[in-house]
């Protein structure tokens, strides 16, 4: 639109006029930090899904569920609900200011 | 809202009562006084000895030296401001006062800075003499360390409200304060650095005590705000 | 004055369900504009009479710089939102902004670096206000997420990270004013060809102005799929997150 393409050959374009190890770099970084910050979160939410598989599948496995029994869990699970309950009370609209 | 009746005190005597009580209490504790005093003291007489013995060039660094040994003196000893009230659960008792939270922070960081801060930067014009700090930049040493420190204390309070209630906090508390204090610092130094060529010095401190009033109003707010959240 | 309305959009599943719906155009509009800034500007710019093809550099370094400026108002208005009106969603937010903001402040200065190293012949310089302003920022974001991790109470950490946000917005920009002023007072002799305004023919500016475009994009695309993320640990007892992800 505005210029024409500057290179006529590849070694010219991967030189970038005696520029090549800064530009390139440049462009290595920024393409590092784009895919990073676009697969991590896939990453993790697959992750998400597995952890909760698994533990779906512990639940459903067994009746006592022992997992459940360990004082950790117990209490991740009694904050959670207290999240949640926290939440519908967040959620709700009306007299809040 | 706080019940307004009669027999609760005013805010005025409700800052002048936790004044008198903190600096009651840290006359008891002489080591919260003394520690933050010696390691301005000790910091400052590493510098020579770890950089240089020339006088010229001990002239050069002794204002970035004293200041950076007031800053860090001052982040120290922050860490005493509300701990002991924390733990013995006078803080809670604190929050729960009608009174404006915001004046009783501020007497808190008041009585704070008169027992840790005000000492060092007492002493500081020895300090400087060692590090052969020019003679015309006592003053302005002396001057921008009075205006510049309690703004470090005012910001600190804000970084200890936010991790008192943690296990482990000296360097989180090092971490979120320090940067924060970029602007004192760059201030505080060319305050001591440029009158001595020909710049004016009422210029700098009059741009340290705009910090300095930009922090008495706005600090103790994020302090109070920060205490509601770490205390309960 | 009738809340409904915001609280509904607080409300972490009408935002999973919102933003499933604008994700692909987003993505499809974040692609197509990132490769064309991408091919335009290592391709076509043409060098610069004083920097050569270094301006390749500039059109990453400008977009990605003048994106991270962002971040502190972001998360102060979120931090705000989370300790007004108390909604989680704010929090979420504001917690991955925190990471993706330094990931932007660091990429800045690297960028920067490589550039200066060409230009300026040093890849540091304290004379460059931007430069050192940058890099307290930079410390800063890193102190959010470092109170983050220190609590372990997740209502505390996010009234406590809410706070330290709001604080460090208004400390960047004092710290942004104190460092120029510095610069202006302290080094009146800068290196020569400091500025970047050497470039700013239409033909450096137009793919700038789409990279800046395309890597808003990306920081809006990361930040909506970190966030969906965090909805669906932090709500994974709500059933109709539990629905979701045996579907899934």
């Amino acid at each position: 639109m505005l210029a024409e393409i500057q290179f006529t050959s590849l070694a010219e374009f991967l030189a970038m006029g005696g520029y090549g190890f800064n530009v390139w770099s440049v462009y290595v970084i920024f393409a590092v930090f784009v895919i990073v910050n676009l697969l991590a979160p896939l990453h993790r939410r697959k992750q998400i899904v597995r952890e909760f598989k698994r533990r779906e599948s512990r639940q459903s496995q067994n009746v006592t569920d022992f997992d459940n029994l360990e004082s950790g869990n117990r209490q991740e699970d009694l904050q959670g609900q207290l999240n949640e309950s926290r939440d519908k009370a967040a959620n709700l609209p009306g007299d809040r200011k | 809202m706080a019940p307004v009746t009669t027999g609760i005190a005013g805010t005025g005597s409700a800052f002048m009562a936790t004044l008198k009580r903190d600096l009651l209490i840290a006359s008891k504790r002489k080591n919260d006084m003394l520690n933050p005093f010696m390691f301005f003291l000790i910091v400052a007489s590493l510098f020579p000895i770890a950089v240089t013995r020339e006088p010229q060039q001990l002239t050069d660094i002794s204002a970035g030296v004293l200041w950076i040994a007031a800053l860090l003196a001052s982040l120290l000893a922050m860490d005493s401001l509300y701990r002991s009230d924390f733990e013995d659960g006078s803080l809670a008792l604190l929050l729960l006062c009608p009174q404006p939270l915001y004046f009783m922070v501020l007497a808190k960081n008041l009585s704070h800075w008169l027992v840790s801060g005000l000492p060092v930067v007492l002493v500081s014009p020895l300090i400087a003499y060692m590090l052969k700090l020019p003679a015309e930049s006592y003053l302005p040493l002396f001057l921008s360390l009075l205006v510049g420190t309690p703004v470090l204390s005012l910001l600190g309070s804000i970084g200890v409200a936010l991790t008192v209630g943690l296990g482990s906090r000296g360097l989180i508390l090092a971490v979120i304060t320090l940067p924060m204090t970029v602007p004192v610092l760059i201030f505080g130094t060319l305050a001591v650095q440029e009158p001595r060529f020909g710049a004016d010095l009422a210029g700098y401190l009059a741009i340290l005590g705009a910090q300095l009033l930009a922090a008495i109003a706005l600090a103790p707010l994020a302090s109070a705000a920060a205490l509601r959240i770490s205390v309960n | 004055m009738n809340w409904t309305w915001f609280h509904q959009l607080g409300s972490p599943k009408s935002f999973y369900a919102l933003t499933s719906q604008w994700l692909p155009w987003l993505v499809t509009v974040m692609v197509i504009s990132m490769t064309a800034a991408l091919v335009w500007a290592l391709l076509y710019i043409p060098p610069d009479y004083q920097q050569g093809y270094t301006t390749r550099i500039l059109v990453i370094h400008v977009a990605v710089a003048g994106t991270s400026l962002a971040f502190f108002p972001l998360m102060a208005v979120a931090g705000t939102i989370t300790l007004v009106w108390r909604i989680k969603l704010a929090d979420m937010v504001a917690r991955n902004a925190a990471t993706l903001g330094a990931w932007f402040s660091f990429v800045t200065l690297a960028t920067g670096s490589l550039w200066g190293s060409v230009m300026w012949g040093t890849w540091w310089e304290w004379t460059d206000a931007r430069l050192v302003s940058m890099l307290f920022q930079f410390f800063l974001l890193l102190a959010v997420i470092a109170l983050r991790s220190a609590m372990d109470d997740n209502d505390k950490a996010a009234k406590a990270c809410a706070l330290l946000s709001i604080v460090g917005c208004i400390n960047v920009v004092i710290i942004k004013y104190s460092v120029e002023w510095w610069n202006v007072l302290h080094q009146p002799n800068s290196p020569v060809g400091m500025s970047n305004s050497g470039a700013n023919g239409p033909e450096f500016w137009l793919p700038t102005l789409l990279m800046v475009v395309a890597v808003y994009l990306f920081l809006t695309v990361s930040l909506i799929l970190s966030t969906r993320n965090e909805i669906l640990h932090r709500e994974r007892k709500a059933q109709w997150v539990r629905e979701l992800l045996a579907a899934s």
